[in-house]
């Protein structure tokens, strides 16, 4: 009782005591007093009492010190004595502080925001039960399904096939999206684009994810197909404003009623790629509701006997205990049987095979972003370093300059442990002040880079983003709290009683160390400058590719018809809509197309020439969209050979097709290209009637292709189709305009994202600028340490070298030797650093070549070009120091001392 | 006289106790001062070293404190006994009692052996 009841006091004095240091001052001074008075009652003088007092009392400050001792805690106290004496230190050099602090916190924020990134996209596991049980089921089919994911997409016979195994799988769920875009949805009166998912009944509970109201869906909702919605947290937050009465109200989606019956879990947003899901529906037999992509020839259904449309994706959760070579053995057989009863297309694909990939990070973007990510965050790593390595230099020799200050204290009787105590918490102050400014930093960076990334997605770090920004910052501790244990074991007792100059040999060990640090710093820039010549490169070839394509004065928006019931009166609505848009003024031209142009979707068929396979190996291929009249007018690619399609080209017209010129030059080589038949897929044969210059599709890193077009009219169940408008004034200004027009002219539809073409095609390679800006970021940010490092040390040495400058200078060297030899020494640390980090750039470029566009990573210039740009840096950051030496009076300067 | 720390302010510490247990409260000052006359003088201390025992005394709970005015109107911190003070007055002082006791035997069983 009595030791915690003391604990607690000298706890509660630790913190509170300097308010009872006046008390214990006035009763020390009342005690003297009444000595003194009690001294004068029995016969001194006044002085006399007083001084007997205070003879009596003792030593007044050595008693005051044993007090506090004890009222404190003597540890914590040290603590905030190096801590106040830390910031008055760090206060006094204000530029010192600030440059150490931003820099860290520069290099701590840089490397969280990146990893943030890398964490949600690669590694971070989905917020359901036990994820690590779950698994994406990949085919090796690459072509041949019907939906944009050839390799995870399954037919749903396979899928209940796969789903009855439950030895295997404790559950197995599908899920599609209803469109590879958005889709119009209404909640209450206006219409909005929401991403929706078709899931199969088990998808909630098999994921193992709850909901937050309502329920979620059951088996019996799959197999009735019911009309029934989950939406997303976040959804009912933007949309419903997280209102609990949204149960059990309509929901239309593309203009069918649904049934809200429940919201699911906060953290969960789906599985899809890139978006997150807005709402989740049953899986439908309704055409206009079926999974996204192109349905086979002839059916709409997903459940039809011919189980030929390859559309569902699939995660399974494993039984407890069942390995995942043991679950593929037991599933492929299954698998194998099921796929070909699903008639495979192509005699090609007959042994497909099923693998599995782990369900962490998020599907589709693991890969893509693979390489970019790993990338970036090896560059911010660097980055760190050499930053690290610039405030270690810079704290050496700032204690160095201190040395007197030290050799005084020890000499005074400070001892070692002490004053190393000291410059550690020094230096820890700075890391955590770094650290907390990074945070802030990295929360804004991460932002900005899912803006950039155009990923849809919360970033907002979690635990492991914690533990990694964590772990960072120790580690940069670590090297920091080594830098003054350097300086403490190297401050020599009699510094302070002998001159500096006599001392300028002790510098020389310290010299050496940090030219090699600068050299390892050179070499690591050289790395990052090197990088970032390829991408900057890069970028500006994406950004000047021949398009084909004549983007500017372009505006392009989706439209998905609701309630059509047959192609004629879909065809009658698309008429209408160009005759309306044709009349708005400011509108050039207008036309249709099925696939937008730049968004990376493509439509893909196998083709035939006047009846035979034109490239002989059962190979060829075509890349085709369906468009409306006056396409390639609109679009501005030329029209090389026949004509353009026309509104003459109506459903009942002659099919006509029009191909590019790598069709013609590839299919039909040698022969006058009009008037040959086509045939895609098993649709009616074509005349070709036109041949056009080669133009971009999916986007602009795509290689040429034979592609083919044909009239939108031409073909069955056209649905949603893309709008391009033709200005020859600002696009993005047109919209409003249209945006009435369409409210106007259909209600109900939303114009799904609607963007100038220009736009379009730079999403395109929104990667590359992202990695690109960075890197060039990156890069200059190390050139820019690098040059502080070299100028600082510089600058350190040659004030040390004066008096030996001045000595040279009146022995008889000349300005000229002297800022040569100054910029000897700095060309030479160059030199080292490009040397060495000369192999490690050649690799590097290896490493990202596949990031690259149209150049090659051998290309001699860039590495040429990086080593030009650190020579200059070398130079400049020498040049003042190297100036100031040769500028040094040989008479001051032998009066330095 | 030889001191280490914790003898010396464990029994200035009883001695503390014991002057407020008789004198009722009293400052720094008289604490002192009555211990100088009871131990005759054979006892003279700075009286500095009283503040950190008292400060301990505190701490622990065996004393409380407050200012107030001294007989000459001069402000003074006044210590008090407190209830826990007392028996902790009690138990050490017999235990003090027991230890002299059993070292006094000491001191007279060597001498009788002789």
């Amino acid at each position: 009782m009595k030791p915690v009841r003391r604990a607690w006091n000298r706890l509660v004095g630790a913190f509170f005591g300097h308010r009872r240091e006046a008390d214990l001052t006035r009763e020390m001074e009342s005690h003297i007093a009444m000595q003194a008075e009690d001294n004068e009652r029995a016969g001194m003088t006044l002085e006399e009492a007083r001084r007997a007092a205070v003879l009596k009392f003792g030593a007044v400050e050595s008693s005051k010190e044993s007090y506090r001792d004890q009222r404190g805690l003597p540890q914590l106290d040290l603590l905030r004595q190096d801590l106040r004496y830390a910031i008055r230190q760090l206060r006094k050099t204000p530029g010192f502080t600030v440059v150490v602090v931003l820099t860290l916190a520069l290099g701590i924020g840089a490397n969280t925001a990146i990893f943030s990134v890398m964490n949600r996209a690669m590694l971070r596991f989905l917020p359901v039960h036990d994820p690590k049980q779950l698994v994406y089921l990949n085919t090796t089919l690459s072509f041949g399904a019907q939906s944009g994911d050839g390799d995870t997409s399954l037919t749903e016979y396979i899928f209940e096939q796969l789903r009855a195994e439950r030895r295997v799988f404790s559950d197995l769920v599908a899920f599609a999206p209803i469109s590879n875009q958005k889709v119009s949805v209404r909640y209450g009166r206006e219409p909005e684009e929401a991403l929706v998912d078709v899931v199969s009944g088990n998808f909630f509970t098999g994921l193992g994810t709850a909901a937050t109201i309502g329920r979620i869906f059951g088996l019996e909702d799959e197999s009735s197909h019911a009309p029934l919605a989950v939406l997303s947290y976040d959804y009912w937050t933007q949309r419903c404003g997280r209102d609990a009465s949204v149960l059990g109200r309509p929901l239309f989606i593309k203009g069918i009623p649904f049934t809200i019956i429940g919201v699911a879990a906060p953290d969960f947003i789906g599985v899809e790629h890139r978006r997150p899901t807005d709402v989740w529906i049953p899986l439908q037999t309704q055409g206009e509701l079926q999974p996204w992509g192109q349905p086979p020839a002839g059916g709409l259904s997903l459940y039809g006997s011919a189980h030929n449309w390859w559309c569902l994706k699939t995660i399974g959760r494993l039984q407890p205990g069942v390995g995942r070579t043991q679950a593929l053995a037991q599933l492929q057989p299954v698998f194998q049987r099921a796929a070909l009863e699903g008639a495979l297309r192509n005699p090609k694909f007959d042994k497909p095979k099923l693998y599995f990939t782990p369900a962490r990070g998020i599907d589709g973007l693991r890969d893509g972003y693979q390489q970019p990510l790993t990338a970036l965050m090896v560059m911010v790593g660097l980055v760190l370093v050499i930053a690290c390595a610039n405030i270690a230099m810079l704290l050496i020799a700032r204690n160095a300059a201190r040395g007197r200050e030290f050799s005084l204290r020890m000499a005074l009787g400070g001892n070692r442990s002490r004053l190393f105590r000291q410059l550690l918490t020094e230096s820890l102050l700075l890391v955590t002040m770094g650290a907390g400014i990074g945070w802030l930093f990295a929360l804004w960076a991460t932002q900005a880079l899912a803006t950039w990334t155009q990923l849809d997605l919360n970033l907002s770090p979690d635990r492991t983003v914690v533990l990694f920004t964590v772990g960072v910052s120790l580690l940069v501790a670590l090297v920091f709290g080594l830098a003054p244990l350097r300086s403490v074991v190297r401050t020599p007792l009699g510094l302070a009683l002998r001159t500096s100059a006599a001392t300028a040999n002790q510098d020389r060990g310290r010299l050496r160390s940090s030219q090699v640090v600068l050299s390892l710093q050179i070499a690591l820039c050289l790395v990052l400058l090197t990088g970032a010549g390829f991408l900057v490169q890069t970028l500006r070839n994406l950004q000047h590719v021949d398009l084909g394509v004549r983007t500017r004065g372009l505006l392009v928006f989706g439209v998905s018809p609701q309630n059509i019931r047959s192609d004629a009166e879909m065809l009658r609505f698309y008429q209408a809509l160009l005759d309306r848009l044709r009349a708005l003024p400011g509108v050039d031209a207008v036309t249709l197309m099925r696939q937008r142009i730049g968004s990376g979707w493509s439509a893909n068929a196998s083709v035939q020439v006047d009846g035979t396979d034109p490239a002989g190996d059962g190979n060829s291929h075509i890349r085709w969209n369906g468009v409306g009249p006056d396409y390639f007018h609109v679009v501005g690619t030329p029209v090389l050979l026949g004509r353009d399609f026309s509104a003459a080209d109506t459903a009942s017209a002659p099919r006509v097709a029009i191909v590019n010129q790598t069709f013609a030059k590839r299919y039909l080589a040698g022969r006058a290209p009009l008037g040959h038949q086509i045939t895609r897929g098993n649709n009616e044969p074509c005349t070709i009637v036109g041949v056009v210059a080669d133009s971009k599709y999916t986007g602009v890193q795509e290689k040429e292709m034979t592609m083919a077009w044909f009239p939108y009219t031409q073909f069955e169940g056209i649905s949603g189709m893309h709008v391009e408008l033709r200005t020859s004034g600002n696009p993005a200004g047109l919209l409003p305009e249209v945006r009435r027009a369409m409210i106007d002219f259909a209600p109900d539809l939303a114009l799904l994202q609607p963007m100038t073409q220009e736009e379009q095609f730079e999403q395109s390679f929104s990667e590359e600028r992202l990695l690109a800006r960075l890197s060039l970021f990156f890069g200059l940010l190390a050139a820019m340490l690098v040059a502080t490092g070299l100028y600082g040390t510089l600058a350190y040495t040659v004030n040390r070298r004066t008096m030996e400058v001045g000595i040279r200078m009146a022995l008889g060297a000349r300005r000229g030797q002297v800022l040569w030899m100054v910029l000897r020494g700095s060309l030479l640390v160059g030199s080292i650093g490009v040397l060495l980090g000369l192999p490690m750039a050649i690799g590097g470029a290896r490493l990202l070549e596949s990031q690259f566009f149209g150049v090659k990573p051998g290309d001699p210039r860039f590495f040429i070009a990086a080593a030009a740009g650190i020579a200059l840096v070398t130079l400049a950051a020498s040049l003042i120091p190297a100036r100031r030496a040769a500028s040094v009076d040989p008479i001051v300067a032998l009066r330095f001392e | 006289m030889k001191e280490t720390n914790d003898i010396w302010q464990g029994t200035l510490g009883l001695m503390v106790l014991k002057t407020l247990d008789v004198m009722g409260p009293l400052h720094g000052y008289g604490i002192a001062r009555r211990i100088e006359q009871i131990s005759e003088k054979l006892l003279t201390v700075n009286h500095g070293t009283l503040y950190p025992v008292l400060l301990r005394l505190e701490q622990e709970g065996s004393i409380e404190s407050e200012w107030g005015a001294s007989d000459n109107n001069r402000s003074a911190k006044f210590y008090r006994l407190t209830k826990a003070g007392r028996k902790e007055l009690n138990s050490e002082a017999q235990h003090w009692q027991e230890t002299t006791e059993i070292i006094a035997r000491f001191f007279a069983a060597r001498g009788a052996s002789r």
